[in-house]
């Protein structure tokens, strides 16, 4: 068999999901026994426009991305999204809730009247809107989650070469977090999105005293309805519960607007 | 009834811990709550428990459990886990660790599971204190006395010492090296048994169906409104399935290497409530609503598993009530709801549960190990059906009835349940096998000569025995002729054994029609046919009939009332030919039918393929259509 050439790509991101690549320490080595690794600005100077995998992390954010993305896919047979940015927008997509005038104005907002905030003079801030990979271009397997897990970009890996379905769940995140033996986040007091959230993380987030923020998005069908009841019976108000579905999950409310 | 001063008992158990040779296990604090978990020292004891967050179970039946690794060379089962003493587990969880060997020594003995029971030295504890939500005082009303646990030792904690109760002669060989233990007084005999009185009283809450009940008042309520209305509330995560010590639904999953050839095939918790639980690999989900699924959950532990073992699975600790975020998975609410909608009388008391001694089992069913099997010839049929004929690798025959299917293993990719598809005997058998998962995609990637493996035959079959003698009516819809071939052949084999022979089949296109050789020789082996597909594209040549199967049944003679119907087909097909048959007046009775489900295990423990009581992989897949009256979820 011959290696398949894989690509890494970022665009609006902050890179720490290639840097989860990296972290698989001595196991990319059999990494590389699979997979040629062509580019990855990350790890390795080379760079090459021939490739038979390209893995994308990072939000699709103006025009020229667009272009890129657009080119990138042309060149690869498999396009994987990886992470939450490239899978719903990341965190970043929060700032679709404005116009990218009033972005501009409230981050630059200690330089009044520079060139930057106007129009479209500059084309690096050229109207920032947020997308997922799989908004602009066909995307054949998605990494989820916030950072991506080392082992389970591995897995995936595996799976892809094997040909088998993606070893990524359809139940929520509670289910790990119960096998785990978790104290409930709502018990202690907490907010948690675990019972609509996409598993396969492992629920590290609650396990080590956090709350799930659905980094790796929904589960395909989410009992939304049932989750804002428990929201509002542990006294959210449904603004607070807005604010805080938005954090990774902005996608669902925009998917949902553009649906009405 | 013995008796050790804590602090003996202390150093009795840190002596365990030193010595090293077995795991000490025993329930600690985990910030306010409590959890079984290894203990470093006696001084991490928390004996005064309420109750822990998962049950003991996960120390017979893991969260993720190595079953078998694989490598190019083969599959092999793990080594046995080390001794394990576990420290505290209180009655309810005994009982529902009694409940476990029930049901996983019942027809087919889970070594998996018996090598952790044989492995394990279980030390009770009498509660001390009681959570909110328990209800197991409720729970004792099943029977009229107290069942007689099945625990090494117990313990009741009279102030500075402990009451010790010995259950076993591997309990009283524990017990053998603790220091200063006596035997106890009449008066603190007396105390414990006091101390087992009061906590049942504690632990009873405002039950108004009594257990004893529940059976009937499910039965009476399978279309009760109450279903959706809570069924709405339910976040569909599963918590109340995990947490519970006798729920014992699991999903078996492949993990290959990195080298993509070794790897573990693991065994881990799955639950019915989530949505997944039912899916077939071509997509169907049997269970697809929420508030069936949220009902099935109540009826599993309340009317199925009570019918086929005879016991309530639910053992009142509670812990689904209080961990539920939304709150609706309290038993004690639930059946408080039903019986507003009028009381059914109570039940006759359930037998005493059997306290089964691990010890005398033979652990060496390999239950899970899928036995080694060539592929001798591999014929690709239509666009994506393709035949297989298999030889087991020791030589013998499969042993197989018609209607009866095997669980296809390639390790690294996993298991898929196939109908056996030759008449019995032979050295070899037949299978075909449409490519729509995993495993049959893989399937289909295979050559002359390559292994698989083969667990099996599972399933109760075609009654040949029975139909003897019998005018035999087929319809196969699509790939139901698969299956039915098996039979089909084994009639045209012994012609003479039976009455009239009509087969129909139809199937979606001229191109789909599987065993289109075979079919010419059937008139001559005294069976007529009608074929027919659903469309036929312009250029293809057909001669049969164009419409659905059930287009064919007044076209043919045949006497219902004398007449068997065997009805093989995709989930949509039962429901159209069933009508159509029941219209020519063939009674139920002499409606025979083959069903489709998630049929992991294979062995009837997994608990994916239930269909209300009954799990197909065991009791079906053939059915007679008048057996299936109370079972709504069947079709």
């Amino acid at each position: 068999m011959t290696k398949p050439r894989v690509a890494f790509f970022d665009f609006s991101s902050c890179e720490g999901c290639q840097l989860q690549v990296v972290n698989l320490e001595e196991a990319i080595l059999d990494v590389l026994k699979l997979i040629d690794i062509v580019e990855f600005r990350e790890a390795m100077k080379e760079s090459s426009t021939k490739y038979d995998i390209a893995i994308i992390e990072g939000s699709i954010t103006r025009p020229i991305d667009v272009e890129r993305i657009k080119k990138i896919r042309e060149r690869a047979s498999i396009l994987i999204a990886m992470g939450a940015c490239a899978h719903l927008g990341g965190v970043q997509r929060m700032g679709n809730k404005w116009t990218p005038e009033e972005n501009k104005a409230e981050v630059y907002k200690r330089h009044p009247g520079s060139e930057i905030t106007k129009g479209d003079a500059n084309p690096y801030f050229a109207q920032p809107r947020h997308r997922a990979v799989d908004e602009i271009v066909k995307v054949d397997a998605t990494i989820p989650g916030c950072p991506i897990d080392s082992n389970e970009f591995a897995r995936i890996l595996i799976a892809l070469l094997q040909g088998k379905k993606l070893p990524i769940p359809d139940y929520p995140v509670c289910v790990e977090c119960k096998k785990n033996e978790n104290i409930c986040v709502f018990e202690i007091g907490g907010f948690c999105m675990g019972p609509i959230a996409r598993a396969g993380c492992g629920a590290p987030c609650p396990t080590h005293g956090g709350e799930c923020e659905a980094c790796r998005g929904y589960v395909d069908h989410p009992h939304t309805q049932a989750h804002n009841e428990v929201l509002k019976k542990y006294g959210l108000t449904p603004e607070q519960i807005m604010n805080r579905k938005t954090m990774y999950t902005y996608r669902y409310v925009e998917e949902a607007k553009g649906g009405e | 009834m013995k008796i050790i001063s804590k602090e003996n008992f202390h150093a009795f158990v840190d002596s365990l811990i030193q010595e090293g040779s077995m795991n000490i296990e025993g329930v600690k604090a985990k910030e306010e709550k409590f959890v079984f978990g290894p203990l470093d020292s006696a001084k991490e004891l928390r004996l005064d428990y309420d109750v822990t967050i998962l049950s003991p179970k996960k120390y017979f039946m893991p969260q993720f459990e190595t079953m078998m690794a694989f490598d190019s060379t083969g599959v092999k089962k793990p080594a046995p886990a080390k001794q394990k003493v576990i420290i505290g587990i209180h009655p309810y969880d005994i009982l529902a660790i009694m409940q476990m060997d029930k049901y996983f020594f019942d027809t087919n003995v889970d070594d998996a599971y018996l090598q952790k029971r044989k492995n394990t030295t279980i030390i009770g504890m009498i509660p001390k204190n009681v959570s909110e939500k328990a209800f197991y005082g409720n729970m004792s009303q099943l029977f009229d006395s107290q069942p007689e646990l099945a625990f090494d030792l117990m313990l009741a904690d009279l102030g500075n010492k402990y009451a010790i109760m010995v259950g076993s002669e591997k309990g009283k060989a524990i017990l053998a090296k603790a220091q200063n233990v006596t035997e106890a007084t009449p008066e603190e005999a007396q105390q414990v048994q006091q101390m087992q009185k009061d906590v049942q009283q504690k632990a009873t809450r405002d039950l108004k169906a009594s257990p004893r009940a529940w059976h009937d008042l499910l039965a009476a309520n399978y279309n009760s409104a109450v279903w959706k209305e809570q069924g709405d509330k339910c976040l569909g995560c599963g918590t109340c399935t995990l947490v519970c010590p006798t729920c014992f639904c699991y999903d078996v999953k492949d993990e290959v290497n990195l080298d993509l050839t070794s790897g573990t095939r693991i065994r881990t918790w799955d639950g019915c409530l989530l949505r997944d639980f039912t899916k077939v690999a071509p997509g169907e989900i049997f269970r697809e609503k929420i508030e069936d699924r949220y009902r099935h959950r109540f009826n599993r532990k309340g009317q199925y598993l009570p019918d086929m073992l005879g016991f309530v699975a639910c053992v009142g600790c509670g812990r689904c009530s209080s961990q539920c975020v939304p709150d609706i998975a309290d038993p004690v609410e639930l059946f408080n709801k039903l019986a507003e909608g009028g009381m059914v009388p109570d039940g006759p008391a359930f037998e005493q549960p059997a306290k089964i001694d691990v010890a005398t089992i033979s652990d060496t069913t390999n239950l899970y190990i899928p036995r080694p099997a060539t592929l001798k010839r591999v014929e690709k049929v239509t666009k994506t059906e393709t035949f297989f004929e298999i030889q087991m690798d020791d030589g013998q025959p499969l042993g197989h009835q018609p209607g009866q299917f095997v669980e296809v293993s390639i390790m690294g990719i996993g298991e898929a349940p196939i109908s056996v598809s030759s008449a019995p005997g032979g050295n070899t058998f037949e299978m075909v096998v449409r490519n729509v998962g995993d495993v049959t995609s893989k399937l289909h990637a295979l050559k002359l000569g390559d292994k698989i493996g083969i667990r099996g035959p599972f399933g109760t079959g075609f009654d040949v025995e029975g139909l003897k003698g019998k005018n035999l009516l087929f319809v196969a819809g699509g790939l139901g002729i698969v299956p039915m071939r098996s039979l089909i052949n084994h009639v045209l084999n012994s012609r003479n054994d039976y009455g009239k022979v009509q087969i129909l089949y139809g199937c979606k296109e001229p191109c789909e029609l599987l065993f289109g050789n075979e079919i010419k020789a059937w008139p001559d082996k005294g069976a007529e046919h009608l074929l027919t597909v659903d469309k036929c594209p312009e250029g293809e040549c057909w001669e049969g009939g164009i419409g659905v199967v059930g287009t064919l049944i007044p076209k043919i003679q045949f006497n219902p009332q004398d007449t068997m119907a065997i009805v093989v087909g995709p989930p949509i097909f039962y429901r159209f030919v069933i009508a159509d048959l029941k219209k020519m007046d063939v009674p139920e009775q002499n409606i025979i039918v083959s069903l489709e489900r998630r049929m992991k295990c294979g062995v009837g423990k997994c608990g994916h393929c239930q269909m209300n009581g009954i799990y197909v992989c065991k009791e079906g897949p053939v059915f007679k259509l008048a057996d299936l009256k109370d079972i709504p979820e069947a079709f």
